[in-house]
């Protein structure tokens, strides 16, 4: 029986290793120069052939890759030890004067979009066959973290075959080698034999574009696909009824937020025309909070592919603070303070009133702006909240347009109250992005765009982003937020969308919540 | 030769003036640095990117430099992937044409028979049932027409697969998805042609000469009727090579049409321009093979 079974799995063996694992997404990578497109799919894809100095692990901890280990020698400078015996696809060894390439690469190309991450370094040389000395222009505590952006690639290679050569034939250090792609659509992978880690289970792995959700969930239902991302959650019950396929999900770090005009008190666009802006009192935003039942929406709407949103940042956050919790739903209390704060109903038709330029008062309609295309069921998100904030009266409508019309709208500050989404691993950078005010050197704000300005907060922040010392930089984190979040109501968290994947029975994976989806991250049962 | 010279002016000139309109309206959808920078670059770090991109150009220099290189037969370089617009585009050419290639054969194959048994046998319940199914195949949306034949034929039944290319099996569905409207429209449009032809004084001459029916159908009516529909197919091609976007999209067909739209959403502009300017000179070559086909139809094309 024991023999026969030995057979039996042998022989399932080699079925496995002649099919490849098919692991369908909702797009494809555009490029395979791991440098150029900063975008979740194209790097998801990337991964398989390439590996960095650090990486996220999916509980958020940074852990090395091609890194042994980083010591810090100064504010601006760090020396980079390398792991030995890494190979790169051609058979050659990886050296310190490749990831020197590489990081400077990554920094300083015209057209990288890694900038984000590594543009602070100003030099990387390499002292001996597996040490880098890193210098940066200002000090730069996340470096580790940043470098998980920095792709290592063979230098003699790149600059043999060029940039051209090397897209129509990559090489890297990671567990999967480049095998065949047709650009956007598919990519065949063999596993690299040599790999320094750990061997990948599947020799052979396809990576595919189905850019519907329907033709996703019919191709793991078909057994086209093994795995898919992006089950959307009106399928999740026939997939589980499908019996040879079932649905994973985790929280995702993309948080689905509202921002409410922060800097005009007349003339912003979404109010009746001469009408007084009320939210910038943060009593009223706390108002709009308290009238948004989340439950509901994530329940409802979000068929449960949804968390709850306490605040801003994850719980794999740095700088997360379990104290800190959402305002409670409460419309009657949310109506109360805007009553109290002189906006209620004086002609009796039950909608709140704002005073005019004039010193007239005119009916509380609000414009609610939200992409159309862009996050998980966001135009009904949207019509929820429209009709949450009629039921403590305010006349509330919804302007759902595609992301190509919302997004230079909302840089361009037509807003009153948007409805958008963030997701970035790094919190020092959503500070710096989100909750420090607009600088005029471009440098801190760019997506503040109802400014939201604390000079407390702006203080805090630029400290954090100074620190070194972790468990410092966490409570200066965690104070700006708590002033922030608490106070200023500066947004209004919805929820996390959750990231979710199908796959067929027999396999063992848990999404990961930065949405990168590695086929060396999935196991048999 | 007088002629070819000037089609192939006409040709360029229509190009041009597509490739111009396109130029001018996709400035019109705001800043591209919006969609192609990521969220993570601080706000000098963008603008360092629109420089590499030449974007901070004027715009009237940026129109001579793409018409200057796209005198050369330069289409420009794709923001996002780094690789020529136009070898992109061919990387995804042959897979659009084989697969309207197919549409069209399934649509000829069925479309054409099915009309001219409708005309013959006009106002039986053939014909009936015939004009039925035209309505319905004019009627049914790609979108829907597409996600049926997915859960009918490879979820329910796992006869076919869904997405992507490959097998000779992968072009049934998205073929015959493509081809319902198709089938429908050359019903349609040779029942009437042929039921036009059939009334004309030719055609009782034929019959009153003591012609067999099958030769005046064949020989007589059809051919007559073979010209519009010569002209419909040609027509039908180019549009289905520049939109077939939804069947592309649903069956992830790696055809250039996902390629354009995927530009389009991420505001590619260099690719989504190459794609507009290779679709001009699909039509235009369609319109002239279409002018040959005319005169190996009709003779007086021919001498004329």
């Amino acid at each position: 029986m024991r023999r026969l079974l030995v057979i039996f799995t042998l022989i399932a063996g080699a079925a496995l290793a002649q099919k490849p694992l098919v692991i369908a997404y909702q797009g494809g990578a555009v490029t395979l120069d791991p440098h150029m497109r900063n975008e979740t799919t194209t790097l998801s894809w990337q991964q398989h052939i390439f590996e960095t100095p650090f990486f996220y692990s999916p509980d958020g901890k940074v852990i090395p890759v091609l890194a042994k280990s980083i010591e810090q020698i100064d504010d601006n400078t760090w020396k980079l030890y390398l792991k030995s015996g890494v190979k790169f696809h051609d058979g050659s060894p990886m050296t310190a004067e490749d990831v020197a390439f590489s990081i400077m690469r990554a920094a300083t190309h015209e057209k990288s979009q890694m900038k984000g991450y590594v543009g602070k370094i100003i030099e990387a040389k390499a002292l001996d066959p597996t040490t880098v000395l890193i210098k940066t222009k200002v000090p730069d505590p996340l470096l580790p973290a940043h470098l998980d952006h920095a792709a290592v690639i063979p230098k003699a290679y790149l600059e043999r075959v060029g940039e051209a050569g090397f897209q129509k034939r990559p090489i890297g250090t990671g567990p999967y080698k480049f095998v065949s792609w047709l650009n956007g659509d598919h990519l065949n992978l063999e596993a690299f034999e040599d790999y320094w880690g750990p061997k990948p289970t599947f020799k052979k792995v396809k990576l595919v574009n189905i850019p519907n959700g329907a033709t996703r969930v019919a191709a793991l239902l078909s057994g086209e696909a093994d795995v898919v991302e992006k089950v959307l959650p009106q399928d999740f019950a026939r997939v589980e009824r499908s019996g040879t396929a079932t649905v994973k999900q985790t929280p995702g770090i993309r948080i689905i937020y509202i921002a409410l005009d922060y800097w005009r008190e007349y003339g912003s666009e979404g109010l009746p025309d001469g009408a007084k802006n009320p939210f910038l009192d943060p009593r009223a935003r706390k108002a709009i909070a308290m009238a948004i039942d989340e439950v509901a929406i994530v329940k409802k709407i979000m068929g449960g592919a949804a968390t709850v949103a306490e605040q801003f940042l994850a719980p794999v956050h740095e700088g997360y603070d379990p104290g800190i919790r959402r305002f409670a739903y409460d419309p009657k209390a949310a109506r109360k303070i805007l009553e109290d704060l002189g906006y209620g109903d004086t002609n009796g038709d039950g909608w709140l009133e704002l005073p005019t330029k004039d010193g007239g008062r005119v009916t509380f309609k609000l414009r609610i702006d939200a992409p159309n295309d862009r996050y998980l069921n966001d135009a009904k998100i949207a019509q929820a909240l429209a009709s949450m904030l009629r039921k403590i009266g305010i006349k509330a409508e919804v302007n759902a347009v595609p992301k190509k019309v919302f997004f230079p709208n909302m840089t361009k500050g037509h807003f009153t109250m948007y409805m958008a989404g963030w997701g970035s691993m790094d919190s020092i950078n959503t500070a710096l992005s989100l909750f420090h005010s607009k600088d005029a050197s471009g440098l801190y704000g760019r997506f503040n765009r109802m400014r939201y300005k604390n000079p407390e907060v702006d203080r805090l922040i630029e400290e954090a982003a100074k620190t070194f010392d972790k468990t410092r930089r966490d409570a200066l984190l965690k104070k700006a937020m708590r002033i922030a979040m608490v106070e200023d109501v500066a947004y209004i968290p919805l929820h996390y969308e959750n990231v979710i994947a199908g796959m067929r029975k027999g396999l063992n994976y848990q999404p990961r919540p930065d949405e990168y989806l590695r086929a060396f991250d999935i196991r048999p049962e | 030769m007088r002629y070819f010279v000037v089609r192939f002016l006409q040709m360029l000139f229509a190009v041009w003036g597509v490739a111009t309109l396109v130029f001018l309206a996709l400035q019109l959808s705001g800043d591209p640095m919006e969609l192609l920078a990521p969220e993570d670059m601080t706000e000098a770090q963008v603008e360092a990117l629109r420089r590499a991109y030449g974007l901070d150009q004027p715009l009237a220099v940026q129109y001579a430099i793409y018409m200057k290189n796209l005198a050369r037969g330069d289409l420009g370089i794709s923001w996002t992937s780094g690789e020529p617009a136009l070898a992109l585009l061919a990387s995804r050419f042959p897979a659009t044409l084989a697969l309207v290639t197919v549409a069209l054969a399934i649509a000829i194959v069925l479309g054409l028979p099915a009309g001219i048994l409708a005309a013959v046998r006009a106002d039986s319940w053939i014909d009936r049932g015939l004009r039925f199914f035209s309505v319905l195949g004019i009627s049914a949306p790609t979108f829907w027409l597409g996600i049926m034949f997915i859960l009918i034929f490879s979820v329910t039944l796992g006869w076919l697969p869904s997405a992507g290319a490959g097998s000779w099996k992968n072009y049934i569905l998205p073929g015959f998805t493509l081809s319902f409207y198709r089938i429908a429209l050359f019903l349609r449009m040779i029942r009437s042609t042929m039921l036009d032809v059939l009334s004309q004084d030719y055609i009782r001459t034929a019959r009153a000469k003591g012609l067999a029916e099958r030769i005046v159908v064949y020989k007589h009516a059809l051919r007559n009727a073979l010209i519009p529909f010569v002209t419909l197919v040609g027509l039908q091609f180019g549009h289905l090579m520049a939109g077939a976007v939804v069947t592309e999209w649903i069956f992830a067909w790696p055809g250039m049409n996902r390629l354009a739209l995927n530009a389009l959403f991420t505001e590619d502009r260099p690719v989504i321009l190459a794609f507009v300017i290779l679709t001009a000179v699909i039509f235009a070559v369609v319109n002239f093979i279409v002018d040959v086909f005319y005169g190996l139809i009709d003779p007086r094309v021919r001498y004329a």
